[in-house]
């Protein structure tokens, strides 16, 4: 267990930079997601964290410990791939056994820890297999056994349960909460894929084009995006962006305008009255109703189209026409409503947002 | 209690429809095994002429039909060979410098493949385009500046100055810098998180993999070098130093040509080639579709 401390950390390839300026700590024993689309640089600072790629600017810190020019196998880091990396040569035995064989461990040692991890990890049955031999499950809980025997200071996981499919992935990611509750090491994890950050963070870092973003706890983050990346980023179905003008207490889209509440309204008092904003209403703050509904409080009702009906099961997805614009919203999964049909948006402002013309949340 | 029906659980398959003996495919197949029945015949035929011309006499030899299989064989051809002629050097010879240069070509040009594919190091790309550049040279063209470097270093004559000029050549540095290529960078970063070093990443993880690609490498080397002529030629004039071609070639004169004998010795020389390929077959064959097939 350690803490790892990222200070001004930067990482460029000739003039490009992949990672910009991260200031960051990851705290002992803490579960810390990285989280950003593709080329975000999340899986550079993960590297950079393990020794694979070089650090241009900045330090880490491994527990107090700089570790910029340390060797990778000498950082006590462990990390899981995306595609396992399992030696096809090697059983499953010899692959988890290998970190403590390069470490010059005993071989009565080895053995005994090997049998103990893979018993941890339900391996017990398949030690003499090779990979080719296994499932893709199998193959992750291999790799993860391979990290865990060196008892590391830090895990670093660069998606690894992006290869499995949809069923074994939530399973997986059970178990890799189980095995970080009983271990307690600190972990860093790198995904795309918000639902994994949304459930296995204690932490969330999104990143985008090698920049940190937003930090904090996943629903802080997200009922309390830092920009519209991060709004539009976390949700599905995406939150909906409204483009428009402040004019006193009311934002005035696109063929519509919506007055504000007491929080939104303390929000724009951030900025002068006729500046360019976006509103952002996510889609389960948005209720369909068939009928006129008259507005109290935080809701507000404006009268729509349904353009589009897509029914998921739990829910149903609906997008209707206020104006000039499009709104989504998810709503009960049986909701009677077809496009075409005239109904009611009721919007709830009570977690709306309003953004600079800068894509900044106005009440950050 | 309600019987149900799950066509999809039913363990029952229906058989496949029946196809006719001879089908398009079974005619496109047996189109195929002609083909090749014919090219391998082909291929066959020089080789059986060369095995069935050194069991014959010579008295029988410039019989005309000729026969294909000699009324009475004999294997005076191969006794004269091995009674008169130094044919054991020659073949230790052939061994000393084919086994030595495809063991340290293998080792070298591993490393040397590693190195190219996969590690950061400056001038790299200006590196490999000399190994490109190089292939394209014909060995004639470098034989006489060759020559001159051995004979300076005071090599004619000796294994060194056999083995030597063997080592140099760069197809096997590009075959296994693409075999290597194409493993996923993921293992040796695995590797190197789990303690090894740049040589043990090498040695334990890299070369198991390429196994393949080194049986080929190592049979191509050997087949070269033991059917190699030209620098042996020049290069060991003493007769105690020549290798088994140019040990071939000395048995024929200006003046006499003794087919018996030296279809003998074309036979005793294929025969190491053959079996290192009959040993070694079922890698030869996975290693050279590899690239072909690899994700």
């Amino acid at each position: 267990m350690a803490q790892v401390e990222f200070i001004q950390v930067g990482k460029s390839y000739g003039e490009t930079g992949a990672v910009h300026n991260v200031n960051l700590t990851v705290d002992d024993s803490e579960f810390l997601v990285l989280l950003g689309p593709s080329g975000c640089g999340k899986s550079t600072l993960l590297k950079m964290v393990a020794g694979l790629e070089d650090v241009t600017a900045g330090e880490i810190r491994i527990d107090g410990r700089v570790v910029n020019y340390v060797k990778p196998g000498d950082r006590n880091v462990a990390m899981v791939f995306q595609n396992y990396a399992l030696y096809p040569h090697m059983t499953v035995q010899e692959n988890i056994g290998f970190p403590l064989k390069m470490t010059k461990v005993p071989k009565d040692q080895i053995r005994e820890r090997v049998t103990r991890t893979a018993a941890i990890l339900g391996l017990d049955g398949l030690l003499d297999r090779r990979p080719e031999q296994l499932s893709g499950g199998q193959r992750q809980r291999v790799a993860l056994a391979r990290s865990i025997i060196r008892e590391p200071a830090v895990f670093l996981m660069d998606e690894p349960l992006s290869n499995l499919d949809a069923q074994l992935r939530v399973q997986t990611r059970e178990e890799l909460l189980k095995l970080h509750e009983r271990l307690q090491t600190t972990t860093i994890y790198v995904t795309h894929d918000q639902i994994e950050a949304m459930t296995m963070g204690h932490r969330i870092v999104v990143m985008r084009s090698g920049v940190v973003q937003q930090v904090g706890r996943p629903q802080d983050v997200y009922d309390n995006p830092a920009n519209t990346f991060v709004a539009a980023f976390l949700g599905s179905p995406r939150i909906n962006l409204q483009t428009g003008k402040l004019d006193g207490a009311t934002f005035g889209g696109d063929g519509f305008v919506v007055p504000l509440n007491s929080k939104l309204a303390g929000a724009a008092s951030a900025v002068t009255a006729g500046s360019d904003v976006a509103l952002g209403v996510r889609p389960e703050d948005i209720e369909v109703r068939v009928g006129a509904v008259e507005a109290s409080g935080d809701k507000i009702a404006l009268d729509g189209v349904v353009s589009l009906v897509e029914p998921v099961g739990s829910d149903l997805y609906v997008r209707a026409q206020t104006g000039n614009v499009d709104w989504m919203a998810r709503t009960e999964a049986r909701l009677p409503v077809e496009p075409g049909q005239a109904v009611t948006l009721v919007l709830n402002l009570e977690h709306a947002h309003l953004f600079g013309e800068d894509g900044r949340n106005l009440a950050s | 209690m309600v019987e149900t029906h799950f066509p999809e659980l039913d363990a029952t398959v229906p058989p496949p429809p029946r196809r006719g003996i001879l089908s398009t495919a079974s005619l496109y197949k047996l189109a195929i095994y002609i083909i090749l029945i014919v090219a391998a015949f082909i291929a066959m035929v020089p080789f059986g002429y060369v095995v069935s011309t050194s069991l014959k006499s010579t008295m029988s030899l410039f019989a005309y039909p000729p026969d294909w299989l000699p009324d009475e064989p004999t294997l005076d051809n191969y006794r004269n060979l091995i009674d008169r002629y130094p044919f054991w050097r020659w073949l230790m010879n052939s061994a000393i410098v084919a086994g030595s240069v495809t063991l340290i070509k293998l080792v070298v040009d591993s490393m040397a493949g590693y190195a190219f594919a996969k590690m950061r190091f400056p001038g790299k790309e200006p590196l490999f385009l000399l190994v490109l550049i190089s292939l394209m040279v014909p060995f004639a063209a470098l034989l006489i500046p060759t020559f001159i470097i051995v004979r300076e270093l005071g090599l004619l004559n000796t294994y060194w100055g056999l083995i030597l000029p063997g080592l140099a050549s760069p197809i096997g540095i590009f075959m296994m810098r693409q075999f290597i290529e194409s493993l996923p960078s993921d293992l040796e970063n695995a590797a190197r998180l789990d303690g090894c070093s740049e040589f043990q990443i090498y040695r334990r993880v890299i070369l198991p993999l390429i196994k393949p690609g080194l049986v080929v490498l190592g049979v191509f080397t050997f087949m070269t070098q033991w059917t190699s002529y030209l620098w042996p030629l020049v290069a060991a004039t003493k007769p105690q130093m020549a290798t088994l071609t140019v040990g071939a070639r000395s048995l024929t004169s200006d003046f006499t040509q003794d087919w018996g004998l030296n279809s003998a010795a074309a036979v005793l020389s294929m025969l190491p080639m053959i079996l290192v390929f009959i040993f070694l077959q079922r890698y030869f064959i996975a290693g050279s579709i590899a690239g072909a097939l690899k994700e």
